[in-house]
């Protein structure tokens, strides 16, 4: 049964700064509603929209990373429906027929399948930038029974970049990896912030080989990705399983109940009117422009600086655990141009410092949660140098640098315990039955005297193997001396 | 007919002391009491108070030998359809009545800034859909020389207010003509600036690629003064040309031997007599005092009337979408959304507004929009690449509009023949290109006007042209008696 998916991903570019034609806000969140306005994004008679050019240099990385052809001008339309949260009851978009241009039409992007750890290629048909709608909240039973709605547009006017795939996508899992995947690009080109609350919305388009193409809308993170479309590819399967056909239609996912819902009007024919808008004369795409979104693109390819990691010999899970995580991999980066080992740093930040993150349920996408570059080249050498053992390095020191990590390295560090065998002597000495015991064969002895062993030891650095290794030796000299 | 100091000489005199601003505003508001009741040409005025009191400051300020703006003390009226902070905004349609905009039009933040007094709000066509001033919700407006006839419009409130003295100047829009029609029907002066030299922003659109803010006076001169003050480039409008203002006020009368004048056949044919006959005594005059005029035709421009309207009905029906009882005063009440926003718009529209939205959608519509949006606007650019290569060579002549104002409810009835009124006027809009129009005579009582059509950015040009046409008729600053 073959699947084809395609997707248009709405990704507000929550980091332009201000609304694509006005000087509100960008990110609205944590206003009071209908505070972030003004007549533009209010769309009051007269107010006129002028292109915020944050906005485009930033779709303009976005249509670079893509591979995209990128036109010389964008023409920006006007599409209209009527709906309350679009003030104007048109929305400034793009469109490639009726005079439109949008700012990219036939890219790809190349994304890495965590799960198999094979590239695979999507292909993207266009990439449309638009304005936001205000939002709507319906109080009491939702949109059918609520006998009124609120209207919100501190959101109106916020730059979107619209992502249209082609169907290229074979299974709910490469959907949503395609979506982290290019979700993390823009991350990383500095356009949007993923994790905000409601920056990104996804459609899919369903077909089953044979059946109409059914598209769910609203699906809002990357889990109800793969939620919405197994679901529904579940839904499609059963149908043509019972005999009957798959009909084109347009379905709302449901991300509380986890189903599809056919929306409540009948589909029609979509009529927007499409025009250029008047008010937005061509914007010229200069080669300048794309020169000098090129070379930021080349800095921020995710799919150089995964591969880059590859190369210094890092295994691929922990060097896409660093590269998911803006923050580590900028720490990663210049502690390793610092002279520091590249596997031993990988571990730490990939794998340890992280994980002491997300168990203190901190952010791991804040920069201010990770160490400066020289504490952990700092780490790493203690660990190279055998100065402490890596155990004691995770086990000690990462949690101390987690709770604050500005602090200074050299102040945190364990006493060593020098006097170790001293510690063991006294140990073997004092506990004679362990001792007997492990001599007369009860291997499980050994753990008792190296936990005795711990415990003198203190806070102080000790790798246990070192005490396994020193005990062993001592008891195997007093077996053969008995 | 009686003649009235120019605006531009009435500063000097405020400043020289020879006129008093407070004096000044008295006798406007006398001209108001006496006309308004029959002309109607304001929607809502500012309290008398409140301007004799701006007045009163403007004197005080310039007996202290402070600094005042250009337009110290001159009473402005400014079309219903630019923004105003401090006056109702309507449009003239009902669906707006009485919505007070939180900002003010760029335009009159510029006026203001000068020392101008605004005294109200000019009736209008709704949404300036309309040649006549006939179709406001607030009804027509009358012209002031024949109170049975229409001023022309859409600015018709903006003219009828210069023609019996209500204002000094006064803002009007231009779409297709919306200001030199009535110009051309109250014998004043409107002058449609180059696409982009004044901003749109706080205009109420009706067809946005193709109007300007329009300023409208009893002389040329006056004209220039107000150009000057509004236009320049401002960055809430992304049309805005990347310009200063210019420098218009300055400009110094035309020889009429350096004069290169072509009349195009086709924006001189179909004219009624009385029209002709005024049109070709200037032309000669011109040409016995040394012009060069030249014969051209044009054959495209047999289809700049439809090629306008589609473009505008088009651009319309997208802004008049917004008007849906959420944001504006005319509310529906069905707990349907579809229905609620139906019925605001039912009630809110007038006729031929609802009839331009009609048609608009139907121009963008799927299956429709090649045939007629797009081709509208591949014939806009070939009458535009036309009209600007001529107008590198010369100044068009024309007429203003084919006929003398209609009586009220003449054309009304009719749209094909309303439409028609502006066949001579849409090409300078669709050009994007500045045109003046000017009054040249009388037929009896009712004005004659001409229409002058430059290059881009050749406002200058116009304002020489303009100001040796006054020179020839003595027309300038007459208004009615
Ligand atoms: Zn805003």
């Amino acid at each position: 049964m073959k699947v084809m998916i395609g997707l248009e991903i709405h990704v507000q570019m929550s980091e332009a700064g201000s609304k694509l034609f006005c000087d509100c806000k960008a990110n609205y969140r944590g206003m009071k509603p209908n505070t972030n306005v003004c007549p533009v994004c209010l769309g009051l008679p007269g107010a006129l929209p002028v292109v915020n050019k944050r906005s485009i240099e930033l779709a303009l990385l976005a249509a670079v990373a893509f591979k995209c052809n990128i036109p010389r001008y964008i023409v920006f339309t006007r599409k209209h429906y009527f709906y309350p949260d679009l003030p104007k009851n048109y929305q400034i978009s793009m469109y490639e027929k009726a005079g439109g241009i949008p700012i990219c039409r036939g890219g790809y992007v190349k994304y890495l399948d965590v799960n198999s750890w094979e590239w695979r290629e999507c292909r993207i048909r266009r990439i449309n930038i638009e304005e936001d709608p205000g939002r709507t909240v319906y109080e009491e039973g939702g949109i059918v029974r609520s006998p009124y709605a609120l209207v919100d547009y501190n959101r109106s006017g916020v730059p979107l970049l619209e992502v249209i795939t082609e169907p290229d996508i074979n299974s709910p899992r490469e959907a949503r990896t395609l979506v982290e995947y290019i979700l993390l690009t823009l991350e990383y080109l500095g356009i949007t912030n993923p994790r905000l609350e409601g920056v990104f919305r996804v459609d899919a388009n369903i077909s089953i080989e044979g059946g109409e193409r059914v598209e769910v809308k609203n699906i809002g993170s990357t889990m109800d990705i793969e939620k919405a479309l197994n679901y529904e590819i579940m839904r499609q399967a059963m149908i043509i399983n019972s005999g009957s056909k798959v009909e084109r239609e347009t379905r709302h996912w449901d991300a509380e109940k986890g189903v599809t819902r056919p929306l409540r009007h009948k589909e029609y024919e979509e009529e927007y009117l499409y025009f250029p808008d008047p008010d937005l004369p061509p914007i010229l795409i200069s080669e300048d422009m794309v020169t000098k979104a090129k070379e930021i693109v080349l800095g921020f390819d995710i799919t150089i600086l995964y591969e880059n990691i590859l190369k210094l010999g890092v295994p691929r899970d922990i060097a896409w655990s660093i590269v998911t995580i803006k923050p580590s991999l900028d720490v990663y980066i210049k502690t390793v141009k610092l002279g520091a080992d590249p596997l031993v740093a990988a571990k730490i930040l990939g794998i340890d410092y992280k994980g002491e993150l997300k168990e203190r349920n901190m952010d791991l996408y804040e920069y201010n949660n990770w160490p400066p570059p020289e504490t952990v080249y700092e780490l790493v050498r203690l660990v190279v140098d055998k100065i402490y053992t890596y155990d004691t390095v995770k086990g000690l020191l990462i949690p101390k640098i987690a709770e604050n990590p500005k602090v200074d390295v050299r102040s945190i560090l364990p006493e060593k315990a020098e006097n170790i065998e001293d510690i063991i002597d006294s140990v073997i000495r004092e506990e004679e039955k362990a001792v007997k015991d492990y001599l007369s064969g009860k291997k499980q002895a050994l753990n008792y005297l190296i936990g005795m062993v711990i415990r003198r030891v203190g806070k102080r650095a000790v790798d246990p193997r070192v005490i396994r290794e020193a005990l062993e030796n001592k008891l195997s000299k007093l077996k053969s001396s008995m | 007919m009686r003649k009235v100091k120019q605006s531009w000489e009435l500063v000097e005199d405020f400043m020289n002391g020879i006129e008093d601003p407070v004096e000044h505003i008295y006798r406007v508001l006398d001209s108001i009491n006496r006309w308004e009741s029959m002309v109607n040409a304001y929607i809502s005025l500012e309290s008398p108070d409140i301007l004799i009191e701006k007045a009163e400051e403007i004197s005080r300020r310039i007996r202290r030998g402070e600094r005042v703006g250009r337009l110290v003390g001159l009473i402005v009226s400014v079309k219903d359809n630019i923004c105003t902070s401090f006056l109702p905004t309507t449009a003239a349609s009902k669906i707006l009545d009485p919505y007070i905009p939180p900002y003010d039009a760029t335009v009159v933040e510029r006026l203001l800034r000068e020392d101008a007094i605004i005294v109200g709000k000019t009736n209008l066509d709704e949404f300036a859909m309309g040649s006549t001033t006939e179709l406001s919700s607030f009804g027509p407006t009358r012209n002031p020389w024949d109170l049975d006839r229409v001023p022309g419009g859409s600015s018709g409130g903006s003219a009828a207010s210069l023609s019996y003295g209500g204002a000094d100047l006064s803002l009007g829009s231009d779409t297709g003509g919306s200001a030199r029609l009535p110009a051309a029907y109250t014998a004043t002066v409107g002058l449609k600036p180059t696409y982009g030299l004044v901003s749109r922003y706080g205009l109420i659109p009706y067809g946005n690629s193709l109007e300007q803010i329009s300023p409208m006076a009893r002389s040329v001169k006056d004209v220039a003064l107000l150009l000057d003050i509004i236009g320049g480039f401002d960055p809430l409008d992304a049309t805005s040309l990347n310009v200063d203002s210019l420098n218009t006020f300055n400009s110094i009368k035309a020889d009429a031997r350096d004069l290169k004048i072509c009349i195009l056949k086709e924006m001189v044919e179909g004219a009624d007599s009385p029209i002709n006959s005024m049109f070709w005594k200037i032309i000669e005059k011109l040409e016995s005092e040394g012009a060069n005029i030249e014969y051209y035709s044009l054959p495209i421009l047999s289809k700049a009337l439809p090629t306008y309207y589609t473009i505008a009905f088009a651009e319309a029906a997208s802004n008049l979408a917004r008007y849906a009882g959420i944001f504006y005063p005319t509310k529906g009440s069905s707990s349907s959304w579809e229905e609620y926003i139906g019925e605001s718009r039912f009630k809110g529209f007038g006729r031929e507004v609802k009839r331009r939205i009609m048609l608009g959608v139907y121009a963008l519509s799927e299956g429709y929009r090649d045939e007629y949006y797009v081709a509208a606007t591949k014939v806009r650019r070939v009458i535009r690449d036309e009209i600007v290569k001529l107008t590198s060579k010369c100044i068009i002549a024309s007429q203003v509009s084919p006929i003398l104002p209609p009586r009220l409810g003449e054309r009304i009835d009719d749209p094909l023949k309303l439409y028609y009124m502006d066949m001579y006027t849409v090409v300078a809009n669709l050009a994007g290109v500045p045109a003046l129009a000017q009054p040249i005579g009388f037929h009896g009582d009712l004005p004659i006007g001409i229409q002058w059509i430059g290059g881009p950015l050749e406002e200058s040009k116009l304002i020489s042209i303009g100001l040796l046409i006054e020179d020839i008729t003595g027309l300038r600053g007459v208004i009615v008696d």
